[in-house]
């Protein structure tokens, strides 16, 4: 118990500051992807509909993977998750 | 009849009981393995703890923004520019993938934020063997 106030004091600097930064990006969601990708980061990532159909996917993928390509100086783990968010939209 | 039911009350909370302590120790020994994955010792906990308060881990920053060790301070910059060029919700890009581009640059700023100030438990260790001496 006589840590007790140390420890809160502790705990209290460790809350996240809101500086001018985290306010900045406060509009961007929040996080990595998820572990396990669903019909709605899917449909995020392509920013269409979940609902859209296929043909709308395929124009979309093609349209964001174009700019997105390891070729192109992209990130591979993100034209992974874009290959998977088209998989499981076409299914 | 009284007793039968005292019974049953005690055997129930028993259970119940045993049932927690067991979820408490697995829980333990589960975070006590992810900072151990970590490298252990006061600079995995505040891994884990990064981890925690970004909502992504540092494996997964490196990869979103295509370098290998947090020291690529020049590939982290260039890369982390052009991807959120690209992608850029004007040009018809993904705000989604912006966000994560947003947030790995945030979890790496973060890591390099760390490792320059020194963990505070080994930090005051040193201080009280300084004071020993």
């Amino acid at each position: 118990m006589p840590h007790l106030s140390q420890r809160m004091a502790e705990a209290y600097k460790n809350v996240p500051k809101l500086n001018s930064q985290t306010l900045a990006n406060s509009k961007y969601y929040k996080g990595g992807f998820e572990p396990k990708m669903t019909r709605r980061e899917a449909s995020l990532i392509l920013d269409i509909s979940p609902t859209a159909s296929k043909v709308k996917v395929k124009q979309q993928f093609k349209k964001i993977m174009a700019v997105n390509h390891p070729d192109k100086g992209g990130s591979p783990y993100i034209a992974a998750k874009i290959n998977e968010a088209k998989d499981l939209l076409e299914k | 009849m009284a007793k039968h039911l005292v019974q049953i009350i005690i055997m129930g909370t028993q259970v119940v009981v045993k049932a927690f302590a067991r979820a408490l120790r697995q829980e333990i020994a589960a975070s006590q393995a992810a900072a151990h994955k970590t490298g252990g010792g006061a600079r995995g906990t505040q891994h884990v703890a990064a981890n925690y308060k970004t909502g992504i881990s540092l494996e997964e920053a490196l990869q979103i923004l295509n370098v290998e060790r947090v020291d690529q301070v020049d590939a982290i910059e260039r890369n982390y520019k052009y991807l959120m060029e690209v992608n850029d919700r004007s040009k018809g890009g993904s705000f989604y993938i912006q966000s994560k581009i947003v947030r790995a640059k945030e979890r790496i700023d973060e890591e390099l934020k760390t490792m320059k100030t020194p963990p505070p438990n080994s930090n005051s260790k040193q201080q009280n063997a300084s004071k020993q001496l």
